[in-house]
């Protein structure tokens, strides 16, 4: 319950009066430690197959997505609808975490010889793409904020994050972990990181016209 | 005690989930960096009565109303060696092992394993997917379900013996053998694996599959209990993605020691066989899922006296399934089924009938998803056989909750 009340507050349309923008903008960045990385799912025994499972990639768990809680007005114009793509390839979704905005088409398409079939039943979107050969794509766009989680089907242990958001202020870390938010208008926000479905404490950071505030984050 | 044995598995699972974790698992257990995996498949069925017993997979158990807990996991003890094991309780029963094999991988780069112990059953298509999981309806097919009145361990005298006992395959007696009433076999064993040697080989187009067991397709072994071994082959073929095709044969020693012994004397055994050829069809593509499955099976078995059996005795099935996704977590699904029987002539007042009553189900139901590993599933079966002192003809409900991780 603690974890529902937490996701609908932070991506809710709602909440997004914090403090009102001063002139100028500024950006956030900063770095996301993990002190325990998450493990990728793994196969279900397979006890009933006749032979040993094909190789598969593993999916990098070390992404996390560092966004404000809250936004400015003025932040939640409607999105002409970008694009993104989740790849199947070697029975792994391709990157693990997606972070979009709202109005954003997410491709799916297939890059291994054997069908996929990519669904989430999460309650904020829906949706079954259906079994789909090489070489093939389908879509899906994203018109409200939460997260959806993303699985395969025919492999269970294919499953992929993609985070909704209502305005433009989130950042996805690299591979070291460092984040930054550009274009994020002055004022004080909380900022939150997330990885694997573990949030931080929000953090409140300042942010002055011309400046790069900055914030490291510790996710256990 | 039965309460106690599923505290203790409850329990079990809980001390080794993360302790964070507030919900049951959504993905297998890994333990030991991951060397270790352990899965579970719960599934509750409750249906209406089958005064018919049409759908018990033995004299105790119907298909229709069964709590049934398997517990598999494997551990990779290197590159090319794997353990593999599954426990299966029903009716929260004792736990048995269902599957105990280790995989070896003699070459890493090569698609070559060979299984040695409870192995897969390498004959047919269903008997791999038995899992509630893997079945979009409630009910089995018939092949691998429906208990003929054939059994391993006691054989009839006559012709008219066999026919006086159609359509009593949950319990039935013979004159020769093991006098004690128990159930009969059905085409195909779903319930248990067969134990030997198993050699898998293929490539993403095509996969090859022999095995040398103690038992036969329908009555599969941990010791076998007469003098032959039965040889098991699989191809199935993957021309484009979403189409499999497959072909199966199998060939082995059916009938026990004991039982060929009383009927026909020692040293016969080996002749009293059972070969069953099948082949079996899939596609899917979008939202549908087809499936079509045929099975021919052949028993041979001890000739005592006039009226004498006319062999083989020959069960043909035949199974279509499909299965369409109607909205994301919700789909509909049906089966027909259908098995018959070859003729055998008994007694002038029997005349010459099928050695057993066909049977034919229709089944239609469907699933919902309550969360990915979390499914009610709803269906209807009607069932029709043509004979027998049962029941001719039931319509059966049934419902069932099953969660896997």
């Amino acid at each position: 319950m603690l974890v529902l009340l937490s996701v609908s507050f932070v991506f809710a349309p709602q909440a997004l009066t914090q403090a009102p923008p001063r002139h100028g903008i500024g950006a956030i960045r900063g770095r996301v430690e993990l002190r325990r990385v998450a493990t990728a799912a793994e196969r279900r025994p397979g006890v009933a197959e006749l032979g040993s499972p094909r190789g598969r990639d593993l999916p990098d768990l070390r992404r996390s997505v560092v966004y404000l809680e809250s936004a400015p007005r003025g932040a939640f114009e409607p999105n002409e609808g970008g694009r993104a793509v989740m790849d199947q390839r070697n029975e792994t979704f391709a990157p693990h975490v997606l972070a979009i905005s709202i109005g954003t088409t997410v491709d799916f398409p297939n890059s291994d010889m054997f069908y996929h079939n990519v669904f989430s039943l999460s309650k904020t979107q829906r949706f079954d793409l259906g079994r789909y050969a090489a070489g093939h794509s389908r879509s899906v766009r994203f018109d409200r904020p939460g997260i959806v989680r993303v699985f395969c089907e025919i492999h269970s242990h294919m499953n992929a994050f993609i985070l909704v958001f209502s305005h433009p202020f989130f950042a996805l870390t690299d591979a070291e972990g460092r984040y930054r938010i550009e274009n994020v208008p002055a004022g004080t926000y909380n900022v939150v990181a997330w990885n694997e479905g573990t949030w931080s404490d929000p953090k409140s950071v300042g942010v002055t016209g011309g400046g790069i505030a900055e914030q490291d984050f510790s996710l256990r | 005690m039965t309460v106690w044995r599923a505290a203790a598995f409850v329990a079990c699972l809980g001390s080794v989930w993360p302790a964070g974790a507030q919900t049951l698992p959504s993905e297998p257990i890994a333990l030991a960096g991951g060397r270790v995996t352990i899965g579970g498949d719960v599934s509750a069925t409750y249906g209406s009565p089958d005064p018919g017993y049409f759908d018990y997979t033995d004299y105790s158990h119907s298909a229709l109303r069964l709590l049934r807990i398997d517990v598999s996991a494997a551990l990779n003890a290197g590159e090319h060696v794997t353990l593999l094991g599954e426990v299966r309780t029903e009716n929260l029963g004792k736990f048995r092992p269902y599957a105990a094999y280790v995989r070896i991988r003699p070459w890493t780069k090569r698609n070559i394993d060979v299984n040695v112990g409870r192995v897969p059953p390498t004959f047919g298509a269903f008997a791999r997917r038995t899992y509630a999981n893997d079945n979009p309806l409630i009910g089995y097919p018939l092949a691998y379900q429906y208990l003929t009145t054939l059994r391993p361990d006691a054989v009839p005298g006559d012709a008219a013996e066999l026919l006086q006992k159609r359509g009593t395959g949950w319990l039935v007696r013979y004159r020769y053998g093991n006098p004690a009433l128990d159930g009969g076999v059905p085409l195909v064993s779903a319930f248990r694996w067969d134990t030997g040697v198993q050699v898998h080989a293929g490539t993403e187009a095509v996969r090859a599959t022999a095995a040398v067991t103690a038992g036969t397709v329908a009555n599969p072994l941990f010791r076998d209990d007469n003098s032959g071994r039965q040889i098991a082959a699989r191809l199935e073929l993957r021309p484009v993605a979403g189409l499999i095709v497959g072909g199966s044969g199998a060939r082995g020693p059916f009938v026990g020691e004991t039982a060929a012994r009383g009927a026909v004397g020692d040293g016969h055994d080996r002749e009293f066989t059972q070969t069953a050829w099948g082949g079996d069809v899939e596609y899917s593509r979008g939202y549908y899922l087809l499936r079509y499955e045929g099975i021919v099976s052949d028993w041979r078995m001890p000739i005592v006296r006039p009226p004498e059996l006319t062999l083989p005795l020959r069960a043909v099935s035949t199974s279509v399934e499909g299965r369409y996704k109607i909205l994301p977590g919700l789909y509909a699904a049906a089966r027909v089924d259908h098995l018959a029987f070859s003729h055998i002539t008994g007694t002038d007042a029997q005349g010459t009938l099928p050695w057993d009553a066909p049977v034919t189900r229709i089944e239609i139901g469907g699933g919902i998803s309550v969360q990915r590993n979390l499914v009610l599933k709803l269906s209807v079966q009607r069932n029709t056989r043509n004979g027998g002192r049962l029941e001719p003809r039931e319509t059966l409900g049934a419902a069932q909750l099953l969660f896997w991780f």
